[in-house]
């Protein structure tokens, strides 16, 4: 279950990775005082909408090129 | 994972889910408009007009403000008083008495002075020509439909079956994309593939924001309980010994403005913001209750009260706040989403539509997998999902 190429990390590596974004992104907007902590946090919590945009996206491409 | 332990879990993904599902869609709804509410606010009421004064004018007392109210409205009482940490204005609460808010508490009306000259800038509208504006709309609908207490509990349970049916979906992540690479929607498969395909992607890149916003959502609808355990503890303990004396009468009340700065003094590194009139039910009958709050951003949403004695004006007490309540100030910004800016108001908009699509697409796959069955003739197992098992499990 272990180990970089197990099927535990394979399957779960992007959802904890973006969960751990989030997590950072929501707490540095709170405990940062503005500046740059805001943009963080932006780019953090901005990241998932990103990345499921992409795949539906690319789906579609596939779709349309099937 | 065993198929029965999956069943077990399918189970409650699916009910907890279906239970909440239509107040969970009414919430995100009326969520977004919330979530601009401070952008939204001065277009529906445009803020006070101030006259241009140098800006280290000094502020009046607010002897003299409270002085002023009393003329306007004689015989009433004054229930407490706001001043204002970033613009120059003093609201002055009022009513008839305090028992007539008991009743009514729309019976209590405000008059916004100008800190710096006294002038009167506006007051409450007369009940009759008040009108339910869309936000206040939105909010009950998002809190308790318009139900109050009983509101607030019932919309509470529906974010805890929101916060088990995420739980159970993570868990069921699991099994049903073992075989799958991250964020695949199989376009070329049956739109049901395709739709559970999204409902895994976008419910599993969002669970965390989700999980959060859905606990301190939970957490919103506990704060009139949390605050009411609070005064029936702690509070109650506090001034249990001034019970059975006989409460000032108006007359006999120490200056506000000299209360004020006893409270200032008392908290060193945060503004006094609130004054609560001795005999307001949110008081005490022999203490003028002020609240003072932090100026960092994160600070700004902790609160401290302060226990002043009404008639002495000599400082009684700093409370320190239980930690459920301090819990309660500091989920507040997580739930809102009003603590980064516009820019983050627009990812938390953003959130809720994704949420919007996941609750939606969970509904379809409940229907789709429902209308097969039946038109199929096949007998449900345990569980309504469980004709979805096989293809997720082999």
């Amino acid at each position: 279950m272990t180990g970089r190429h197990s099927p535990f990390w394979r399957q779960w590596r992007w959802p904890l990775g973006l969960a751990l974004l989030t997590m950072f992104g929501l707490m540095s907007a709170l405990l940062g005082e503005g500046g740059i902590w805001w943009v963080l946090s932006w780019i953090a919590l901005g990241f998932p909408l990103f990345v499921a945009l992409r795949h539906i996206l690319r789906s579609r491409r596939s779709q349309a090129a099937g | 994972m065993p198929a029965s332990t999956l069943r077990i879990w399918v189970f409650i993904h699916t009910w907890t889910s279906l239970v909440c599902t239509v107040f969970l869609l009414l919430i995100c709804l009326t969520g977004l408009p919330l979530i601009f509410h401070e952008e939204i606010d001065p277009l529906v009421d445009p803020p006070p007009v101030y006259v241009q004064l140098p800006f280290d004018t000094p502020h009046l007392s607010l002897d003299s403000l409270v002085g002023r109210a009393g003329g306007m409205y004689p015989g009433e009482v004054i229930v407490s008083l706001f001043k204002d940490d970033d613009e120059p204005q003093v609201l002055v609460w009022m009513a008839p008495s305090f028992a007539a808010i008991e009743e009514n508490p729309r019976l209590e009306h405000f008059i916004r002075f100008d800190a710096r000259t006294g002038e009167v800038i506006d007051e409450t509208k007369p009940p009759e020509q008040q009108r339910t504006r869309f936000l206040t709309l939105m909010l009950r609908l998002h809190v308790d439909l318009f139900a109050d207490l009983a509101g607030n509990l019932f919309m509470g349970a529906m974010g805890l079956l929101f916060v088990a049916a995420l739980v159970s979906g993570v868990v069921l992540y699991g099994p049903f994309t073992r075989k799958l690479d991250f964020g695949v929607v199989r376009g070329t498969r049956a739109p049901r593939t395709r739709w559970l395909d999204l409902h895994n992607l976008l419910g599993i890149v969002t669970a965390l924001w989700m999980l959060v916003v859905g606990a301190t959502g939970v957490l919103n609808e506990l704060a009139s309980p949390l605050f009411d355990l609070w005064q029936r503890t702690d509070v109650r303990a506090m001034l249990s010994p001034w019970q059975g004396q006989t409460p000032p009468a108006p007359n006999e009340l120490a200056s506000v403005q000299a209360v004020y700065e006893t409270a200032t003094r008392a908290l060193p590194n945060m503004h006094v913001i609130t004054v609560i009139y001795p005999g307001n039910p949110f008081g005490s009958p022999h203490h003028y209750v002020l609240w003072g709050h932090g100026k960092t951003p994160l600070a700004e949403r902790l609160f401290s009260p302060v226990l002043v004695d009404a008639r002495t004006g000599e400082l009684t007490a700093v409370v320190q706040m239980p930690w459920y309540l301090r819990a309660l100030e500091i989920s507040r910004p997580l739930h809102f989403g009003d603590y980064g800016g516009v820019p983050l108001k627009i990812i938390w908009a953003l959130l809720d539509l994704v949420t919007i699509a996941v609750l939606a697409s969970g509904l379809y796959l409940w229907l789709a997998r429902h209308r097969r069955a039946s038109s199929s003739g096949r007998k449900h197992l345990p569980g309504p999902a469980a004709t979805a098992l096989p293809e997720a499990a082999e």
